[in-house]
C-alpha cells in the first residue's frame, strides 16, 4: 500500500522509505502531487487556492478530480502546467514531480519543453480556447512546430496535423477553415487535437464536456478514453460530474475548499462503506436512477470564504455530522488501503498527515 | 424593497471602497472639486468687474503680487479672466455632454431596444452623420447660426449625439440580451419597466464613463473652437478665446498662454482621471 | 471578399448623398441670401435680386439641392465663392494637398508612437514604463492640440529658430504641426492599444497558446498581437477625422494654407458655397478613408467576411 501514499515526509523515517519507494515508482509513477499549497496575493486580499494536497498518478491512468467551482481544481492543474497567473498565484509549500521533476522548479525555458510535449491541457470553454484569427489546422501545427524534436519539414507537419485532425474526428479538408465556423463540440475536438498533437505523457482535461450539449459530452468524453488508451497518455479529469468519473477514472480525488477530502479507487468512492460527510452530500445531491426517492438531498450552505483560514476542519459549518471537534481541529488525513478520507469521525486507520504535521512543528 | 435598497447601498459602498482606493482616481476628483467651488465662487474670489476693467498703464504686465496671472493688452487683469473664464469652460462641456446623453440616450435606446426597421433607419442616419469628422460639424453649424455661447453648445451637441447614439445602442444591445432581461421578459414585465429596471440601470456604468470622458473632450473641443474664433468671441474670458487672444502675444507676452491653458490641462485631467477611476471601480476584473 | 468590398462601396453612394444633404440642409440655414451678402444691404433690390438668380438662390430648396448635386456629379463643380468669385474647387484644389499631408502625416506619426508603446506598455505592465506611458499618455489626452501647437512654437521657432513658424513652404514646415497633431491622438491610441492589448492577454485562448509551450514572445506577436489591435484598427478611422480636424485648429497656430484656413475665413466673410464645398470634400475624404480601413478591417478579423456572408451590413 505504500506505493499509493505518496506523501514525502520529512523525518528520517520517512526519507528512507520515500528513497525505496521513488526506486519502485520512478517506473509507473507519472506525476506525483507533495503537499502542494497555492495562494493567490493581490493588494486587497490572499486567497487560498490551494492547502496541502497530495496526489499521485501512474501512467496510463486516470485521476478524476471533484469539487465544486473554486474548490481549487483548475489552480491545481495550472499549477502542473506551470500556468499559474505570475503576478498573483504564489506555491507556498510542496513540489510538483512530473516524470521526476519538480515543476514548481523549472526555468521558464524547462516549462516550455514541459507544455506541450509532457503535458497538455483542454480548456472549458472551447467557444473562447481557440484564436479566432487563425486557421484551426494553424493552431494544432503549432504545437508541432514548437516541440519539433524529429525535425519534420513543413509538408510533414502538415500531414500530422490532418493526421491528428482525422484523429478526433474532423475532416481534414477543413483545417484551413476559422474557429468561428465550428460548432462547440467541433471546437473542443480541435483543442483535444492541439493538446494530442505531441502526443504528450499527460493530458489535464478541465471540465472538457461542461460547456457542450449531453449527446455531444458523451460523444467527446469516449473520444478522450479511446486516445488514451490507443497512446497511453495519463489523464487528469477536472469534474463536477460524477457520471464523467464513473465513466472515465480510475482514481478519484474529491476537494473542498483547497483540500482533497477523499481520495481512492474508483471502487473506494463509489462502493466503499466509509466515506467523507461531503463525499455522501456530493451524491446525495444527483438523482439516483434505480432507488426511489422523495427528494434529493443537497449539500445545505455555500463554500466557505477562501481568503479565510480556519481552525477546524473547512466544512464544518456545512457538515450533518459535526462534532465539537470538527470546529477547533484540523482533522488528519487517514488511510485505510489506500483509500485515504480527511475526517475526524470516517476513515479508520493510520493518520497519515497528523503524523507529518507532528514533525513539522517540531523544525 | 427595502431588501433591494440595502443591496444597492452595500454596491454603492463597495464601489466607493474601490473608487477611493485608486489615488490618481481621488486625486481627479479633488481637482473637479476645486475647479467646481472656483466656478461656483469666481465672484467670492474676484469679482467680475475686474474681467472687464482696463487700465492702459498696466498692459502687458508679467505676473506679479498685484496680478497673479498677469495683464492682457488692454491691462485687464488674466487672473480674474481665467477664474471667470471656468464658468464658460465648465458650463459649455458639462451642458453639451448632458445634452449630447440625453438626447443620445432617448435615440440609442429607441433603436437598440426596437431593433427593426426603426433601429434601422436611425442607424443609417448616424451612419451620415459619423461621415463628417465632430469639429467639422460644428464649424458647419456655427457658421451656418452664428457665433454665440447659444450656438457653440448646440453645435457641439449635435456633433455629439452621433457617436453617442452608437455607443448607448450597443450597451443597451449587450445589456438586452442578458438572460436576466429574458427571465423578466419571461414572467411578464412590461417594456417600460424592463427598461427601467433591468437596462439603464446595468447600462449605467458604461454611460457614466463615457459621459466623464466626453466632458474632457467638449472642454478640450470648445477651447479649440474659441481658439480659432468660431466659438466665445472676445472680450468673453472664455479660457480657448483667453488663448486665442495671446497667440497675437506669443514672442511678447508668452505668460499670456501659460494660465489659460494650464488651466484647461488641468480641468480636462481631472475629468479624465475620474473617468479612468470609475472604469476600474466598475469593472474589477479589468484589473488583475 | 470582394463581395463585401463592392458591397461597401455600393453603400458609400447613398450615404455620401446624405452627408451632402446634411451640409447642404445646415448651411441653407445661414441668415441672409447671396445678393445682400455679396453686395451689402445697402444694395439696389434689383440688384440683389439679379444677383441671387444667378446664383439660383431664386430656386426652391430641393430644386437647388439636386442643380448642387448634379453640379459636382457632372462638372465637378462645388459653385462660385461669393467673395472672391472664383469657382469654389479652385481654392480647394490649391489649399487641399497642405490639410491632407498633414492629417496623413499626423495619422502615421500618432499610430506609430501610439501602438507601439501601447504594445509595449501592456506588455510591460506595472513596469516603470508602463507607469511613465500611462501618465504621460493621460495628460497629453488633456492637452488642447493647439495650445501645445503654441508652446512648440515658441521653443522651436522663437526661441531656438529650428524650425519656420508659418506657412507650409516645405516640408520643414509641416514637422510642428505633425508633431501638434500627433501627440494628443497617440495618446489616446496608446490607452486604447494598451486595454485592448491587457484583454486580450486574459482570453482563454492565449492561456491556450502557452499551455501549447508557445514562448512569451511568440504568444504576444502571434497570438495576442492581431486580436488585440482588432478594435484599434476600427478606430483608425476616426482617429483619421481626429487628425483632419487637428489639422483645421493647427492651419491657425501654424498659419498655414489649408482647408482649416480656408474654411475659418469663409465662415468669416459668410461665404456660403466655400463653406459647403470645404465641409462636403472634407466629409466625403474621411469616409473614404474610413471605407478604407474598415475593409482592411475584414482581412485581419475573419469573422467580418463571415458576418458578411450572412448579409450583415452594419459596421458595428
Amino acid at each position: 500500500m505504500t506505493e499509493l501514499c505518496p506523501h514525502g515526509g520529512k523525518g528520517k523515517r520517512h526519507r528512507k522509505e520515500q528513497a525505496w519507494k521513488t526506486m519502485e515508482d520512478r517506473k509507473q509513477k507519472l506525476l506525483d502531487i507533495e503537499h502542494l499549497s497555492i495562494i493567490y496575493k493581490t493588494d486587497l486580499e490572499t486567497v487560498y487556492a490551494v492547502n496541502d494536497i497530495s496526489l499521485s498518478l501512474e501512467k496510463g491512468q486516470t485521476l478524476g478530480l471533484v469539487g465544486e467551482t473554486g474548490a481549487g481544481k483548475t489552480t491545481t492543474a495550472l499549477a502542473v502546467m506551470g500556468l499559474l497567473p505570475e503576478r498573483t498565484a504564489r506555491v507556498t509549500r510542496g513540489k510538483i514531480l512530473l516524470d521526476g521533476e519538480d515543476v514548481c522548479g523549472m526555468t521558464e525555458k524547462e516549462l516550455l519543453r514541459l507544455r506541450g510535449e509532457k503535458a497538455s491541457m483542454i480548456f472549458q470553454d472551447p467557444m473562447t480556447a481557440l484564436n479566432p484569427v487563425l486557421t484551426v489546422g494553424s493552431q494544432i501545427g503549432e504545437a508541432l512546430y514548437l516541440h519539433n524534436a524529429q525535425e519534420l519539414s513543413r509538408e510533414q507537419i502538415e500531414k500530422k496535423v490532418e493526421e491528428t485532425l482525422e484523429m478526433v474526428g474532423i475532416p481534414k479538408e477543413r483545417k484551413n477553415e476559422y474557429p468561428y465556423q465550428f460548432s462547440g463540440g467541433m471546437r473542443q475536438r480541435v483543442v483535444i487535437a492541439i493538446a494530442l498533437v505531441c502526443n504528450p505523457g499527460l493530458l489535464i482535461a478541465d471540465e472538457p464536456t461542461t460547456a457542450l450539449d449531453v449527446t455531444i459530452q458523451a460523444q467527446i468524453l469516449s473520444m478522450i478514453c479511446d486516445l488514451q488508451r490507443k497512446y497511453g497518455t495519463s489523464v487528469i479529469m477536472i469534474t463536477h460530474d460524477l457520471g464523467v468519473v464513473a465513466e472515465t477514472c480510475d482514481m478519484v480525488g474529491i476537494m473542498y475548499a483547497g483540500e482533497i477530502v477523499e481520495y481512492g479507487t474508483l471502487e473506494d468512492i463509489f462502493t466503499g462503506k466509509e466515506h467523507h460527510p461531503y463525499t455522501k452530500g456530493l451524491f446525495g445531491s444527483i438523482p439516483n436512477l434505480w432507488e426511489e426517492s422523495d427528494r434529493l438531498h443537497p449539500i445545505e450552505g455555500l463554500m466557505p470564504d477562501p481568503t479565510l483560514q480556519p481552525e477546524g476542519c473547512r466544512f464544518a459549518p456545512r457538515c450533518t455530522e459535526c462534532g465539537e471537534i470538527c470546529r477547533s481541529k484540523k482533522p488528519p488525513l487517514r488511510e485505510k488501503d489506500g483509500h485515504q478520507i480527511r475526517c475526524h469521525f470516517h476513515g479508520g486507520g493510520d493518520s497519515l498527515s497528523a503524523e507529518d504535521r507532528k514533525e513539522e512543528s517540531h523544525e | 424593497m427595502n431588501k433591494r435598497k440595502l443591496r444597492r447601498m452595500v454596491q454603492v459602498k463597495e464601489f466607493w471602497r474601490r473608487f477611493t482606493k485608486n489615488k490618481t482616481a481621488v486625486l481627479g476628483l479633488s481637482i473637479m472639486i476645486f475647479i467646481l467651488l472656483i466656478v461656483i465662487f469666481a465672484d467670492v474670489i474676484v469679482p467680475y468687474s475686474k474681467c472687464i476693467e482696463q487700465a492702459g498703464a498696466e498692459r502687458l504686465q508679467g505676473p506679479g503680487p498685484k496680478h497673479f496671472f498677469g495683464t492682457d493688452e488692454y491691462g485687464r487683469d488674466l487672473f480674474a479672466r481665467v477664474i471667470h473664464g471656468s464658468r464658460f469652460s465648465l458650463f459649455i462641456g458639462v451642458a453639451t455632454s448632458l445634452m449630447a446623453l440625453v438626447f443620445g440616450s432617448l435615440i440609442g435606446a429607441s433603436a437598440g431596444y426596437f431593433g427593426g426597421m426603426i433601429d434601422n433607419a436611425i442607424m443609417r442616419v448616424v451612419d451620415v452623420f459619423m461621415c463628417v469628422p465632430p469639429i467639422l460639424l460644428s464649424l458647419a453649424v456655427v457658421a451656418a447660426l452664428g457665433t454665440n455661447l447659444r450656438n457653440l453648445i448646440i453645435a457641439m451637441t449635435i456633433s455629439c449625439i452621433p457617436g453617442n447614439v452608437r455607443l448607448i445602442r450597443s450597451v443597451v444591445l449587450t445589456v438586452a440580451e442578458q438572460d436576466y432581461v429574458e427571465a423578466a421578459r419571461s414572467y411578464g414585465t412590461g417594456n417600460g419597466r424592463i427598461i427601467l429596471r433591468y437596462v439603464l440601470p446595468n447600462a449605467m456604468g458604461p454611460i457614466i464613463v463615457n459621459t466623464t470622458m466626453m466632458i474632457s473632450d467638449m472642454i478640450l473641443s470648445a477651447a479649440g473652437l474659441s481658439f480659432i474664433g468660431m466659438g466665445i468671441q472676445p472680450p468673453a474670458p472664455e479660457w480657448g478665446a483667453l488663448l486665442s487672444n495671446a497667440q497675437t502675444y506669443l514672442f511678447s507676452a508668452p505668460y499670456m498662454l501659460l494660465f489659460p491653458g494650464l488651466f484647461i490641462i488641468i480641468t480636462s485631467l481631472a475629468f479624465n482621471l475620474v473617468g479612468d477611476g470609475l472604469t476600474d471601480a466598475l469593472d474589477p476584473k479589468l484589473k488583475d | 471578399m470582394k463581395k463585401y468590398v463592392l458591397k461597401r462601396i455600393l453603400y458609400m453612394i447613398p450615404v455620401l448623398l446624405g452627408v451632402a444633404f446634411l451640409v447642404f440642409t445646415i448651411l441653407s440655414l445661414t441668415p441672409g441670401d447671396p445678393g445682400s451678402i455679396i453686395l451689402g444691404i445697402t444694395a439696389k433690390p434689383e440688384d440683389i435680386a439679379a444677383l441671387n438668380a444667378q446664383f439660383g438662390y431664386d430656386k426652391p430648396f430641393l430644386v437647388r439641392f439636386f442643380t448642387y448635386i448634379g453640379n459636382i456629379i457632372f462638372h465637378f463643380d462645388l459653385g462660385i465663392s461669393y467673395s472672391s468669385r472664383q469657382p469654389v474647387i479652385n481654392d480647394i484644389i490649391a489649399r487641399f494637398p497642405n490639410t491632407f499631408l498633414l492629417a496623413v502625416f499626423s495619422m502615421i506619426v500618432s499610430a506609430v508612437i501610439g501602438v507601439s508603446l501601447g504594445i509595449l506598455s501592456a506588455i510591460r505592465q506595472y513596469s516603470v514604463l508602463d507607469h511613465i506611458c500611462v501618465v504621460v499618455a493621460l495628460v497629453f489626452a488633456s492637452i488642447p492640440g493647439f495650445w501645445l501647437g503654441l508652446m512648440l512654437l515658441l521653443l522651436f521657432s522663437l526661441k531656438l529658430g529650428w524650425l519656420p513658424s508659418f506657412g507650409a513652404a516645405s516640408l520643414k514646415h509641416f514637422i510642428l504641426p505633425t508633431i501638434t497633431i500627433s501627440l494628443t491622438s497617440a495618446a489616446g491610441l496608446l490607452r486604447l492599444t494598451r486595454a485592448s492589448m491587457l484583454e486580450t492577454v486574459r482570453q482563454e485562448y492565449i492561456r491556450t497558446a502557452k499551455a501549447k509551450g508557445a514562448p512569451e514572445r511568440r504568444v504576444i506577436w502571434k497570438h495576442a498581437l492581431r486580436n488585440a489591435l482588432i478594435p484599434v484598427i476600427t478606430t483608425m478611422g476616426t482617429s483619421f477625422g481626429a487628425s483632419l480636424g487637428g489639422a483645421i485648429i493647427a492651419e491657425t497656430v501654424f498659419a498655414m494654407p489649408g482647408m482649416g484656413t480656408l474654411l475659418t475665413n469663409a465662415i468669416r466673410q459668410k461665404d456660403v458655397p466655400v463653406v459647403m464645398g470645404a465641409t462636403l470634400f472634407l466629409a466625403v475624404l474621411f469616409s473614404v478613408v474610413v471605407l478604407v480601413v474598415d475593409i482592411l478591417y475584414a482581412f485581419i478579423d475573419p469573422r467580418i467576411k463571415a458576418k458578411y456572408q450572412n448579409g450583415g451590413r452594419s459596421r458595428e
